[in-house]
């Protein structure tokens, strides 16, 4: 498969990242970054639907949650490694998301972005009232206070490997999207965001498709889940809020959703901004006003995002 | 040989097609008719987008009982009335989504591609967007992706359309040449009658919902309810 120059580029950002910033920055920003780094695999997912299928998808932090609270559910109760609960934790939500994209599949627009802010709204509370699970007795598994120890990967115990863990499972999805765009279901979501009745006329089983979609958009989710509760050891019901699935698409849009860098400049935005306005003493929260001018850039001027205009930046630079 | 059975079709209380009986038999064939005749619903009942009471044959083969994506699999192939080409796409990628659908080795599909541009004379153009090309290339891609795979009924849904008088004729040559290059049945319906009169057999004739006229093409532009509906005028149609 021949490799483009933004996909190279890409790489070797991207292997540069991995041998680099885990070493050059202070432990509290390892966290933000590893953070920043789940949220980046998350977006890829909406920018996924958004972008190939013109659908619009707000369950993706919830998603997350579910991911995540497999994730501990499986570190605490069976001895497996990461990497097993990690590919579980992927799976079932895959699977979540399939699901919900079933009474899905027949609409479009504001009716699916709908259907799955109330999926997301669903997810909130079951995880608001059951919590996560922290090593307590029972199903369940929660104690009041203190949560059991958390079983990291072998080679990342520490939070600089992690951050490297992170990294290498990200750039992983990164070409698991790139690897789908290029070969038939790429094709196959193409025609069927120019005309479903088209793309069934050309053979194509756009059901079968959508749902396809839907499964690997959930699987980065509890892909992104899984690696948060690994970085963090314990989750709070309030980080999957439906109302951060609507910012993270929002930021996608902003970011631009066609693009892996689209990803990574949502991920940034949404993580490491707020991070940055807290280290300078600004309130954090001021940050939602630059994403609203910045959505309102991406919506008048920059359909294809904040990537997208470096992308043609950058074309235009070498013609 | 196509058999359509008193097809029928209902959208509320609007009869959209009113038990409509044909039997093409020969390589290429016409449905035409004026706007709101049910041209286009009589082709998207066939392509399976939308459900009929009647029957609908191929070679004595029941096709209702295949899915719109399963027909194209079995051989039926269609184009709209607007080119339906995913932009973002090449002209290669654009047909390789019919292809990645049907069996096959890929050397097979590689050959078979290949075969399809000569054809269509895209071979220059190949891995050219779909948004760089013009109408004329747009119309010859969907002309092409009817020619991929084996097809076995392919239909044109105003192909000429929006292309001048030396295009359409070239595209009239091209649909002529497809059941000699594949063995397959062709339906086309159009508002130009000089296209019909000079490619199809057969024409269909529909008003309103209702079959007006059917049969050998130049014996059905002289009838006179033909005339009458298609120009509203009394005279020789084409």
């Amino acid at each position: 498969m021949r490799m483009t120059q933004s996909g190279a580029v890409g790489l070797a950002l991207a292997a540069l990242a991995i041998a680099f910033l885990p070493m050059t920055v202070g432990s509290q920003w390892v966290r933000i970054f590893t953070s920043t780094t789940c949220f980046a695999v998350a977006a890829a997912g909406v920018g996924l639907m958004y972008a190939r299928l013109n659908m619009v998808s707000l369950a993706q932090v919830g998603l997350m949650g579910v991911g995540g609270w497999v994730l501990l559910r499986m570190n605490h109760g069976l001895a497996l490694p990461f990497e097993a609960n990690l590919a579980v934790a992927a799976l079932v939500t895959a699977i979540f998301g399939m699901v919900l994209a079933l009474p899905a599949l027949r609409m479009r627009g504001l009716y699916l972005a709908l259907i799955t802010l109330m999926a997301a709204g669903g997810i909130e509370i079951v995880l608001s009232t059951f919590r996560f699970p922290n090593g307590g007795e029972g199903f369940w598994g929660v104690m009041p206070s203190v949560a059991a120890p958390f079983r990291r990967p072998v080679l990342a115990e520490s939070d600089p490997a992690y951050l490297r863990y992170a990294l290498i499972v990200a750039v992983f999805c990164m070409l698991i999207i790139e690897a789908h765009r290029r070969t038939a279901p790429g094709r196959a979501w193409a025609m069927i965001r120019r005309s479903e009745a088209a793309a069934m006329a050309s053979g194509v089983n756009a059901t079968l498709y959508k749902a396809w979609a839907f499964a690997l958009s959930g699987l980065l989710a509890g892909l992104a889940g899984g690696l948060l509760a690994g970085s963090i050891g314990l989750l709070d019901a309030a980080t999957f809020r439906a109302s951060e699935s609507i910012m993270l698409f929002a930021l996608a849009v902003v970011g631009g959703a066609r693009y892996w860098l689209g990803a990574v400049i949502a991920a940034v935005l949404y993580r490491v901004l707020p991070a940055l306005f807290n280290d300078w003493g600004i309130d954090p929260d001021l940050v939602l006003i630059i994403f609203g001018a910045a959505l309102l850039h991406a919506i008048i001027t920059a359909p294809d995002g904040l990537a997208g205009q470096i992308m043609s930046t950058l074309k235009w630079r070498r013609q | 040989m196509i058999e359509l059975e008193n097809i029928s079709v209902k959208f509320g209380g609007v009869i959209a097609l009113d038990t409509v009986s044909a039997r093409f038999e020969k390589p290429i064939s016409g449905i035409i008719g004026p706007n709101g005749a049910g041209k286009t619903t009589m082709m998207n009942v066939i392509s399976g987008f939308l459900q009929s009471s009647g029957q609908l044959l191929f070679d004595g083969e029941d096709l209702t009982r295949l899915s719109p994506h399963g027909r194209a699999r079995w051989g039926l192939r269609r184009s709209f009335q607007r080119e339906q080409l995913a932009d973002d796409l090449s002209v290669v990628d654009n047909l390789k989504v019919l292809l990645d659908s049907l069996p096959g080795a890929r050397a097979e599909k590689q050959n078979d591609l290949d075969r399809v541009l000569e054809i269509t004379g895209l071979t220059g153009r190949a891995d050219t967007l779909a948004t760089d090309l013009n109408t004329y290339e747009r119309r010859l891609t969907d002309v092409a992706r009817c020619l991929i795979g084996s097809p076995r009924l392919v239909m044109f849904d105003e192909p000429a359309g929006g292309l001048g008088a030396e295009e359409t004729d070239r595209l009239g040559d091209l649909i002529l040449r497809i059941s000699e290059l594949t063995g397959a049945l062709t339906l086309v319906i159009d508002h130009d009658v000089d296209l019909i009169k000079r490619i199809c057999a057969q024409t269909l004739v529909l008003d309103f919902g209702r079959q007006i006229a059917f049969g050998e093409t130049k014996t059905v532009l002289q009838d006179a309810k033909v005339r009458s509906a298609y120009l509203g005028l009394a005279e020789e149609v084409g």
